[in-house]
């Protein structure tokens, strides 16, 4: 056992090692090449994406198989492998921490690097290609790098540890755990693709809009995982944590939220460039700010400077995340002013009233939703640092904030979808709106009928009635035209991601204003009730396994099935963790939870209750918002690039390419 | 005018009237009766957990958080106070770091004004730029540009 326990360690080392000098000299390689305009080097860079894919893949399979194989010599092993997790949770181990979770970002970064490289190979001629293979490489230097020396996750732990604590006991009773964060870190290191698009073509200085259309799908693709993490996020938060919430502004949750907010106001603003050849340099910059947010978002959250549920214990790699983050911005800033007389927008906006208007001010509220978001999450870092006091930004702050934000986001995304480019007169206006506006009403006549009350929720669920309605008429016209194909494409596409993100907006304001919770003291054999619906506890079971002791309230709700809210307790970790049980409908959830302190032997149990309207409807949005950005990224009806300040036929080329 | 345009105007009005109606009325109704749990929820929210970093008490589970709800639950469960009033109680035995709502005076102010100044500048800066546009839209087709349209339009035929 102790011979082989070395292996790990110095195996995994070793494709770290060969990761570094891989995209070391992939980097020079695509650059040399672009700059020389070498054919000979420039056929070398496939062979070093494969050789850096491998290996992250080797060091990924390395600290897996060391995980499965509980060799306890490692340091990460120790810290998160146990010889009782069971196998599926045990796989997820490896990223349950700080080292893994680097380790899988190198991984993932590898696999982009190699999947762009495939998707230009026919490209590869073209010097705009290779600095951004170039820049992709010394990403992934930066990652290999930090993966092999401040987050190395082969370091060699004390000997003599036979066992472990295993992860967090609040990642290993879910399965979410599993997907929630590879599918969160494919849209943030997709991010890098769109950036290094950026950077090349501020070096080539072909900033016209042939790169756009190239990495669209890209953007698009990273950003749909993007949504697909955060809202599985959330889910595993409402199914695990047993507070019946879906989000808390913890300071990883805003991290997550930031770069997605760029990336979403980038999807819009980007249609203005690519139609009119306007806000060049706002459209770089959301893509630089995307890409450095991960980075500093990975910084705040990874490196101890702030706390939250999410954040793992203090390591070495804030200095390194920080520097990486200021040489992003500085490099990208300086390429822009470099630039800037290129970047040089030639239109104007004739109207506020038209698409590209209504796209600008969608962009204003995006830039100050992030703005606030970022305010909110470093606020208590700067007054730490001015007063030397701790205050705590928390949920009342970002809600009185945000909510405005929101409802006003909702009432653009209602008048948008109907207008045209350029000027919209107000007789077209009208027409336009009319049934979607009384869409809106009848959604607001709807929610007064059912009792909702407070001008906020009211004001939601009637926008969001109206944009809904606009949404539609853009559907309905489309398919109409063009049958099935008018699902397709990116503005079809993008209502359905409307729809979603309408759906969500009303769960949200319904679960969150009309919440009501109660305490019941359950005794077997006693029905209570609360809200029309009765609760019996039929008994207080405790199941044993040899990591955890749980102990179960079974309660019949309805008379009909019975729900096990239960506290467990894990025996290694001594930590009590509450297990919500949820009874999910499409009007509202029943959410139970077990109150401390149980006594199994008493047969009293106290419960307590949350009415959750519809709740189930964020999961569904979320799917919804998938789905569209799954419709948005197939070929819509295709329109001749005839943009008149496309200054390359790189862009046609492409188009023709995908 | 003609008729249409008139019919339209007279809906649109009515759509307005009735949106404005049903706001009002839905928004002015009480929102029903509140149980104990639901207020302790409301209080315990903009409650910070002293012990645990960030959270607040309604979402924490530490004992720290524990000892704030259950004695918020008291509170409440007398019937004396208000809600701000057991908010001011709270703070004034356990002190003012478990507000969860930053302050309006002094440094913490700063995280109120600064979005709204962001707002202010970004609005003003899009209405600056919107002008400006105005202006350079108004401006007159130079001939180049009116060459390459003309000589574009023949190639087309």
């Amino acid at each position: 056992m102790f011979a082989a326990s070395g292996i790990n360690g110095t195996l995994g080392r070793a494709f770290l090692l060969v990761g570094i000098i891989g995209s070391l000299f992939g980097a020079i390689a695509a650059i040399s090449s672009a700059r020389q305009r070498d054919q000979a080097v420039a056929k070398l860079i496939p062979r070093f994406a494969v050789l850096v894919f491998a290996a992250s893949f080797g060091a990924f399979a390395v600290m897996e198989r060391a995980m499965i194989n509980r060799d306890f010599s490692l340091a990460y092993v120790q810290k998160v492998g146990s010889v009782s997790t069971p196998a599926l949770y045990n796989f997820a181990a490896v990223w349950s921490a700080l080292e893994g979770s680097i380790l899988m970002w190198v991984l993932i970064l590898a696999g982009y690097t190699l999947a762009v490289t495939f998707w230009l190979r026919k490209k590869m001629d073209d010097v705009l290609s290779r600095y951004a293979l170039g820049v992709m490489f010394i990403v992934s230097m930066f990652f290999f790098v930090l993966s092999f020396g401040p987050a190395n996750p082969f370091a060699a732990g004390p000997a003599g540890v036979f066992d472990g604590p295993g992860p967090n006991p609040l990642l290993q009773n879910h399965l979410l755990v599993m997907f929630h964060p590879p599918l969160l870190y494919l849209g943030y290191v997709g991010m890098t693709v769109p950036f290094a698009f950026a950077i090349a073509a501020l070096i080539t200085g072909r900033v016209g809009e042939g790169w756009l259309l190239a990495t669209r799908r890209w953007t698009l693709f990273a950003w749909g995982f993007l949504t697909i993490g955060i809202v599985l996020g959330s889910w595993w938060s409402y199914e695990v944590l047993g507070w019946s919430g879906v989000w808390a502004w913890d300071p990883v949750e805003n991290a997550s939220l930031l770069p997605w907010i760029t990336a979403t106001a980038y999807i819009h603003s980007v249609l203005v460039q690519e139609r009119r050849g306007m806000l060049r340099v706002w459209n770089l910059s959301l893509l630089v700010s995307t890409f450095s947010l991960t980075i500093l978002g990975t910084f705040l959250t990874r490196s101890g400077v702030l706390n939250s549920v999410h954040a793992f214990s203090q390591s070495a790699i804030g200095p390194w995340l920080l520097t990486f983050f200021a040489v992003i911005v500085v490099v990208s800033v300086g390429l822009i002013g470099w630039r800037g007389d290129r970047l040089h927008a030639p239109g104007s906006i004739d109207s506020p009233l038209s698409r590209e208007g209504a796209f600008l001010a969608n962009n204003v509220l995006f830039a100050i939703f992030a703005f606030v978001v970022l305010l909110g999450t470093v606020f208590p870092l700067i007054v730490e640092a001015l007063q030397s006091r701790t205050i705590v930004v928390g949920e009342p702050f970002f809600n009185r904030l945000t909510i405005p934000i929101g409802i006003t986001m909702l009432t653009i995304m209602a008048i948008a979808p109907v207008l045209p480019w350029r000027k919209a007169s107000q007789e077209l206006l009208s027409k336009r709106l009319f049934w979607p506006a009384w869409c809106g009403v009848i959604a607001l006549a709807g929610s007064v009928w059912v009792g909702a009350t407070g001008l906020a929720p009211l004001l939601t669920f009637a926008l969001g009635g109206f944009a809904s309605g606009s949404a539609l008429r853009q559907v309905v016209l489309a398919t109409r035209r063009q049958g099935l194909r008018g699902l397709v494409g990116r503005a079809n596409g993008g209502m359905i991601v409307h729809l979603g993100v309408i759906i969500i907006a009303v769960a949200l304001a319904a679960s969150n204003s009309f919440t009501h919770s109660q305490e019941l003291n359950l005794e077997v054999g006693k029905v209570a009730t609360f809200n029309g619906h009765t609760f019996e506890l039929i008994d207080v079971i405790e199941v044993k396994t040899d990591r955890a002791t749980a102990v179960k309230a079974l309660v019949k709700v309805d008379g009909g099935k019975a729900y096990a809210p239960a506290i467990t307790k894990f025996t290694k970790q001594g930590m009590n963790v509450g297990t919500p049980s949820v009874k999910t409908g499409l009007a509202k959830d029943i959410y139970l939870t077990l109150e401390p302190p149980v006594r199994q032997d008493e047969k009293k149990a106290r419960i307590k209750v949350f009415f959750k309207p519809l709740l189930l409807w964020l999961w569904i949005g979320g799917g919804l918002m998938a789905l569209g950005t799954l419709l948005a990224a197939f070929p819509g009806r295709r329109r001749k690039p005839t943009s008149p300040t496309s200054d390359d036929d790189f862009a046609a080329d492409l188009l023709v390419m995908l | 005018m003609n008729s249409k345009s008139v019919n339209n105007k007279w809906s649109w009005t009515l759509l307005v009237l009735s949106a404005v109606a049903l706001l009002a009325f839905g928004s002015m109704r009480s929102s029903g009766p509140q149980t104990q749990a639901d207020r302790i929820d409301a209080i315990t929210k903009v409650l910070a957990c002293p012990t645990c970093q960030g959270e607040s008490v309604y979402v924490s589970r530490a004992s720290a958080a524990e000892s704030i709800r259950a004695e918020v639950a008291r509170q409440i469960a007398s019937g004396q106070r208000t809600d701000d009033e057991v908010i001011a109680f709270i703070e004034a035995r356990f002190g003012s770091r478990v507000l969860l709502v930053p302050r309006s005076t002094g440094l913490d102010s700063l995280i109120w004004v600064l979005p709204v100044f962001a707002l202010v500048c970004a609005v003003g800066t899009l209405g600056f730029a919107f002008r400006r546009w105005k202006v350079v839209g108004n401006d007159s087709i130079s001939e180049e540009d009116a060459q390459l349209v003309e000589r574009a339009l023949r190639e087309e035929q």
